[in-house]
């Protein structure tokens, strides 16, 4: 008889562990496993967001200078016949930059300031003065096969300088 | 034969809700353990853990503030529709069309902005009193309790920060831009993290409706779960810390025999040494009933908070921009007031080494404030003074470190001051007597 219970005694021990485990484990998956699921949901799979790549009109009407294309938050620029594309979201914190007219007569050019944290940049993009720590992204153009309109592409961002001309 | 029967009492309205009054001072010690309403208070507390002077009432003006939030917030979430076509209607519509629309939203308004500065005062006062700090009583786990201070104080910030956007307008706009870039900016996981908040890449219906179930139930479930634990524990530690200073005040005091007896649930299951129990003996006197004196003064705190969220909302009301246009920045767009400092800090926090340049939204937006957090959260670790220093304000002991946290909150303030008063169009500086220049719009 005691024969018989030091042979079962280590078995039902490690039974009773098992067992114990085995209730552990259904229960943190009970508790984990939902919570991965609702965290998951939380991450979007479909998005419903502007078109990275939209037409900003034809680069005829496009007048010398900067033109600011509001919804997309870009400053398209036409320097004769060569065009380029800056974007006008600030490189600090995101705000939307501004244009702002300085110096006199000759001296007369464009700077860009933003109304969040003072970040400043010149015409060309590069950052002088604020916390902004790059210069303002440059994005490609292009031009659309179907009607050549100019094609702005959020997507791709381009060197400082870069130029699409119209030949 | 001896009489059985009860003795007949003629019924009234109050035996609905008040079965039984108290007699005598310990029957009244009973009450607050019979009473649904007041078992969750003390039968005595120690006379400076009641006086206006020790803790000015902050932590308890908070909880009335937090009340006060959920009761309109709740009236408010009936009236509100959180969408991107219909938020700012509906907040128009709560100002102009409404009955009390403008009055319950200025309060809500209030009380919030109330809500973070009596919570910040309250860390303020906790930390020059260093309430944090255990005492002479058994079994107290102080420190903890400043933790969960000051996590109520960062789910404070973050219900107002949620809430500001709900409105639609030009402020709620501007600052989820802000406020989730900063977000990006942390390594690693900022890219992952704003998307997660925003519900995409871009601020839209999604982000919205995520702040509103954050602001709306979310975190206000989270800090009421937190209250409680908070409360909890100053059970458990035996009451305010000024308890504990009134025990060694006493042991220091010639000591008059007397026999053993508390009055706490602490000294009965905690268990009590020599000393403090002779201590508790000694306390006695420094003790009063926790009704009528604990409860008619946090009747008149609460009733007092009321009336000041009541004035101000009247006279301050509710400010609302114009509806939200991502098109345009706000020339300057200033976040409120408690979180100035902290726009003012990303401005004037980006380092430049040679050509390596370290963002201000990572500097100042990040780094500062999670020092500053982790510097929080060792504060009771850092505090070598032992329990005498426990609940004196400015004790001489702790003269560096009260110095050293005064130095922060001035900076704070320095720089909430600057952005205030000294920032202009463009973030640029001007002295509060120099005329903002008015800057001609290309759009």
């Amino acid at each position: 008889m005691s024969h018989n219970e030091d042979k079962e005694k280590p078995d039902s021990i490690q039974r009773r562990k098992l067992i114990r485990r085995l209730g552990a484990g259904m229960v943190g998956a009970s508790l984990g496993i939902p919570v991965i699921m609702s965290a998951r949901a939380l991450v979007p799979n479909a998005l419903y967001e502007k078109p990275l790549r939209f037409k900003a009109g034809q680069p005829e009407q496009f007048t010398q200078g900067p033109t600011f294309i509001a919804d997309q938050g870009v400053f398209v620029f036409r320097e004769g016949q060569a065009f380029y594309c800056i974007g006008a979201t600030c490189t600090h914190l995101g705000c939307t930059v501004q244009i702002v007219n300085v110096g006199r007569g000759r001296t007369q050019t464009i700077e860009f300031h933003c109304p969040c944290h003072g970040s400043k940049f010149r015409a060309d993009g590069t950052n002088f003065d604020g916390p902004a720590p790059r210069p303002l992204s440059y994005f490609r153009l292009d031009f659309a096969p179907d009607d050549g309109q100019l094609v702005v592409d959020l997507s791709q961002q381009a060197e400082k300088g870069w130029r699409l001309s119209l030949t | 034969m001896p009489d059985t029967r009860a003795p007949k009492r003629r019924f009234t309205l109050r035996d609905l809700t008040w079965t039984w009054t108290p007699r005598s001072a310990r029957e009244a010690g009973d009450a607050v353990v019979r009473n649904f309403y007041l078992h969750w208070f003390p039968s005595k507390v120690n006379k400076r853990s009641v006086a206006a002077t020790y803790s000015f009432w902050l932590g308890t003006i908070s909880a009335v503030l937090f009340l006060l939030l959920t009761l309109t917030g709740v009236v408010l979430m009936f009236l509100y529709v959180p969408s991107v076509e219909r938020a700012y209607g509906s907040i128009k519509d709560l100002e102009y069309a409404v009955s009390f629309g403008a009055f319950l939203r200025a309060v809500h308004r209030i009380a919030a902005h109330l809500m973070v500065a009596v919570v910040f005062l309250h860390m303020v006062r906790v930390f020059l009193t260093s309430a944090y700090k255990n005492g002479v009583m058994a079994n107290q786990n102080r420190p903890l309790n400043w933790y969960l201070g000051l996590v109520l104080l960062l789910l404070t910030l973050l219900l107002s920060f949620t809430g500001y956007l709900l409105p639609w307008d030009q402020l709620a706009y501007w600052a989820i831009t802000v406020g989730t870039n900063i977000a990006r900016a942390v390594p690693l996981v900022g890219e992952e993290t704003r998307f997660l908040l925003l519900g995409g890449h871009e601020i839209n219906q999604s982000t919205l409706i995520r702040f509103y179930v954050l602001h709306c139930v979310f975190l206000p479930l989270i800090l009421t779960l937190i209250f409680i634990w908070h409360m909890w524990r100053i059970h458990k530690d035996g009451g305010l810390a000024s308890h504990d200073q009134a025990a060694l005040k006493a042991k220091a005091e010639p000591d008059e025999a007397a026999s053993a007896k508390t009055y706490t649930l602490m000294g009965v299951s905690g268990g009590t040494t020599a000393a403090v129990q002779s201590a508790l003996v000694q306390e006695d006197r420094h003790l009063v009933q926790s009704v009528p004196n604990l409860v008619v003064r946090l009747l008149a705190v609460g009733l007092l908070t009321l009336a000041v969220a009541g004035v101000l909302a009247v006279w301050l009301g509710a400010p609302l921009e114009e509806a939200a246009n991502p098109e345009v920045t706000p020339n300057p767009a200033k976040a409120p007031w408690y979180f100035l400092w902290l726009q003012e800090l990303v401005t004037i926090t980006t380092v430049r080494i040679g050509g390596w340049t370290l963002n201000g939204a990572l500097m100042g937006g990040v780094l500062i404030p999670g020092l500053l957090l982790l510097w929080a959260f060792l504060v009771p670790t850092l505090d070598r003074t032992g329990p005498a220093t426990v609940a004196v304000w400015f004790h001489s002991r702790r003269r560096t470190a009260n110095a050293v946290f005064l130095l922060i909150c001035l900076a704070l303030v320095v720089l909430t001051v600057v952005a205030t008063f000294m920032r202009g169009p463009f973030w640029d500086f001007y002295w509060p007597w120099e005329q903002w220049p008015s800057h001609p719009s290309r759009f």
